[in-house]
């Protein structure tokens, strides 16, 4: 599709018989997330948020089926050795921070991308950075003796540049979910290049996530990374080796927009208030993300028993230092007693304390859903 | 969204700006117009009004006619320490190694059209055929290695005249014909070429340093108590940041300016940089540099390094230092190619030439004066007579068991106060002459 209009989007009441691929779009009742799932999937919680029920609606989708996928390279076979790593790493976890749990809960998701490629035309104007080097010093004085030695350092000229622009850009990725800045920071990077054409039968039992921005409203995050990519045509076309304060004012026609389907495992665990904690796997590097959280109640729980225990000996100690008189070798006793219950009191306090610590270190980007951000404000 | 393309508007490329290569067909690149390499023509200096030939004017900051009373100041603003540096790329150290100027040997006049040849490395001078003032040095903004700035002569040539007679009247010990008029009418204005360096200096140090200890005890021999003082050494380091402005180094040849009176020109008031400008050099000589940028900062580098190493050693609490070593890191290095003013004069005396210059800015004067050694010598006798008699009067006394003691000390005190006095005299006559 090459035009100089985004793509129309339209409500599709029954999606069964859309693309051919039998499939039903449900939404996430506590985040909003829509999905396509197969029409015989018994899905009833959202596999991102992991809180709100799924039921079935209608969807406001471009009607096109998505021209590229890249395909899942992890199987869910190895994701039970990616679990285990970042499973273990947490000592005092939540019962259901398990592998078990994770595994049973992984779902395979495809969520989209857009790739826009256009015409631009117009000018433009930066401060081009040319490489150049310049010969330092570094003297030293030993034994009476000054010997020097040259550096070569490398700096930038920066130098104005402007012009005139026709050029084609390919490819820009530009999101198709809000979500879409936190969703790669969780995934990180895809390898791109590896996209295969779309077809039904690599969807097989995988969600499809449905686009919240249609093109229309993803235009205006295209434009500045379009013009990002203009700014590295222009520094090429003048030489330089850097640029910085890119300005262009352009046009932009003959748009073309591909959805991109990129793969995730999505799982979740509760935590110790009942919360679902989601991790999402990259579905090509493995790479894993999201809320490793230690659990608070547990940590008290053990510290209360280790502070009773240390209670105790403390008790025993005192028993033994009043037998002093009658039998001096329970001073000994005694005293090992309290050293025994200091020593327990101080690991009852560390218990108690680390999983909350533990958890305030465990910033990084995680899954926040709509629902959950009207919640908090 | 784009519902619909947007017409173009129109676009003019701003003035300044040429079209430059482009590396991508489609994309059109505009670059500032650099200034066109210059093929330096001879500037010939002639009054509007009368014809006469005009040149550089000191008392009336300009270019001014002798004989109509015309001036033309100079346009330049002062640019002071804040005129252009510039870095040592690599690209300017092979240029500064190539040379720029002393290639120059033939300079035309625009007045007569004699093809004049030049001393090498002059950028002005006279016709000997029109009398005209020729400037051969016209300003490229592309060459880095020319003079981009200079400090105007303030000192006028009667002015000089004056510092200089008073300053060879001085002195007892010179000839006395030396505040002779022809050695005055001898000075030159020159525009001589400098080198000027800037740097950050992280200077680290690391030394034994010795920290005195004075302490108490019994001395059993004398069977008393007595103080001594020991030292402790200790290894000790530091860093010392320094920032060199503006350390200035003659870009001329040794063999024929004397750097050793050229250094007591020294300071230069770089407030008084302005950019260079042909006008200056009207009537006035003018030398490019025969040391290159490269020879010059070596010779830079050293004396900076040295005062780094006194500023460590002024970082040391105590006098006691052994073992010291340091570093010096140069940053932020950047030079300057500049012209300064100095009258220069030479002149033969018994078959001797001596130098004078005086520094066209501050009137500071320094250079060679020769010595009638036959004054210096009847003074070193004269001092030295007092002491020798009192000694040749004792000695007999003495021997004849007199009272000649009293004065053979007193002469021996006398001859021997008299020959300090006399080394003195001698290595200051020595110095008056020295290159």
């Amino acid at each position: 599709m090459s035009t100089n209009k985004a793509p129309l989007t339209s409500i599709i009441e029954d999606t069964q018989t859309l693309w051919g691929a039998g499939r039903k779009s449900m939404g996430c009742l506590f985040c909003r997330r829509i999905f396509l799932v197969p029409h015989s999937s018994t899905e009833s919680v959202c596999p991102i948020c992991g809180r709100g029920q799924l039921e079935t609606q209608p969807v406001r989708m471009r009607s096109a089926m998505p021209e590229l996928i890249l395909p899942f390279q992890i199987r869910e076979t190895q994701l039970r050795s990616i679990y285990d790593a970042f499973v273990t790493g947490v000592w005092i976890k939540p019962e259901d921070f398990t592998t078990e749990a994770l595994l049973t809960r992984t779902r395979a998701i495809y969520w989209p991308l857009w790739l826009v490629d256009c015409d631009v035309t117009g000018h433009w104007q930066m401060e081009a950075g040319f490489d150049y080097q310049v010969e330092s010093t570094k003297e030293a004085y030993i034994n009476g003796q000054w010997t020097s030695r040259k550096q070569i350092e490398d700096r930038i000229r920066w130098e104005p540049r402007l012009g005139e622009l026709t050029t084609h850009v390919n490819n820009i990725p530009v999101p198709a979910l809000e979500e879409h800045q936190n969703r790669e920071q969780m995934t990180g990077g895809y390898p791109y290049d590896q996209a295969e054409p779309f077809s039904l039968q690599q969807l097989d039992q995988t969600l499809l996530e449905v686009p919240d921005l249609p093109p229309t409203e993803a235009w205006p995050m295209a434009i500045p990374r379009i013009n990002k990519e203009v700014g590295e045509i222009c520094a090429q076309a003048a030489g330089a080796g850097h640029h910085r304060n890119f300005a262009v004012k352009a046009d932009y026609h003959k748009l073309h927009w591909t959805q991109f389907l990129l793969p995730i495992y999505a799982t979740h665990y509760l935590d110790d208030e009942g919360q679902a904690q989601v991790l999402i796997v990259n579905g090509v590097t493995g790479r894993i993300q999201g809320p490793r959280l230690a659990s608070p109640k547990r940590g008290l729980r053990i510290a209360g028993i280790l502070g009773a225990v240390a209670g105790g000996l403390f008790l025993l100690a005192l028993i033994g230092f009043l037998l002093i008189a009658l039998f001096p070798p329970a001073g000994l006793i005694a005293a090992f007693l309290v050293v025994l219950g200091v020593g327990m009191g101080i690991a009852a306090i560390a218990l108690a304390v680390w999983p909350g610590n533990w958890n305030r270190k465990q910033a990084g980007p995680r899954i926040v859903s709509r629902g959950q951000a009207n919640e908090n404000h | 969204m784009v519902e619909q393309p947007i017409q173009k508007e129109s676009w003019e490329r701003p003035q300044g700006f040429i079209q430059t290569d482009s590396r991508v067909s489609g994309i059109i690149v505009y670059a500032p117009q650099k200034a066109a390499p210059q093929n330096d023509q001879t500037i010939s200096y002639a009054c509007p009004n009368c014809g006469a030939n005009v040149a550089y004017d000191v008392a009336a900051g300009g270019v001014a006619c002798e004989y109509c009373g015309y001036t033309a100041p100079v346009k330049a603003k002062s640019l002071g320490r804040s005129a252009e540096s510039f870095e040592f790329t690599l690209e300017t150290i092979s240029q500064s190694n190539r040379g720029w100027g002393i290639e120059r040997q033939v300079m035309h006049c625009d007045s007569c059209g004699a093809e004049l040849s030049i001393p090498q490395g002059a950028l002005s001078t006279s016709c000997p055929f029109c009398a005209s003032n020729q400037v051969n040095l016209t300003v490229s903004l592309e060459e880095l290695l020319r003079p981009r700035t200079l400090v105007p002569f303030k000192i006028t040539p009667e002015g000089t005249q004056r510092i200089a007679a008073e300053w060879l009247g001085k002195g007892w010990f010179h000839p006395d014909e030396l505040s002779a008029n022809a050695i005055l009418r001898r000075f030159t204005g020159i525009y001589l070429p400098f080198w000027t360096f800037d740097a950050r200096i992280r200077a680290s140090w690391r030394a034994q340093v010795g920290y005195e200890r004075t302490e108490r005890h019994y001395n059993a021999h004398e069977k008393r108590w007595e103080t001594r003082t020991s030292i402790d050494w200790r290894w000790e380091d530091g860093e010392v940041d320094l920032e060199v402005d503006d350390h200035l180094v003659s870009g001329s040849d040794p063999a024929r300016i004397s750097h050793t009176i050229l250094s007591k020109l020294l300071p230069f008031n770089l407030h008084d940089l302005v950019p260079y400008h042909p006008d200056y050099l009207a009537g006035w000589q003018a030398q490019a540099y025969e040391r290159t940028l490269t020879e010059a900062w070596e010779v830079g580098k050293a004396a900076i390094r040295e005062e780094a190493k006194n500023a460590c050693y002024q970082d040391i609490p105590t006098h006691h230092v052994r073992n010291f070593s340091m570093t010096a890191d140069f940053s932020d290095e950047s030079w300057r190619y500049i012209l300064l003013p100095i009258y220069l004069t030479a002149y033969k005396y018994e078959d001797q030439v001596y130098q004078i210059m005086v520094n066209g800015q501050t009137g500071t004067i320094a250079g060679q004066k020769p010595v009638a050694w036959w004054k210096v010598w009847l003074a070193i006798a004269a001092i030295l007579a007092p002491g020798t008699l009192l000694i040749l009067i004792g000695l007999p006394l003495i021997l004849l068991g007199g009272v000649g003691l009293i004065p053979l000390v007193l002469g021996i005190i006398l001859f021997v106060v008299g020959l300090v006095f006399s080394v003195i005299l001698f290595n200051k006559a020595r110095q008056s002459e020295a290159k």
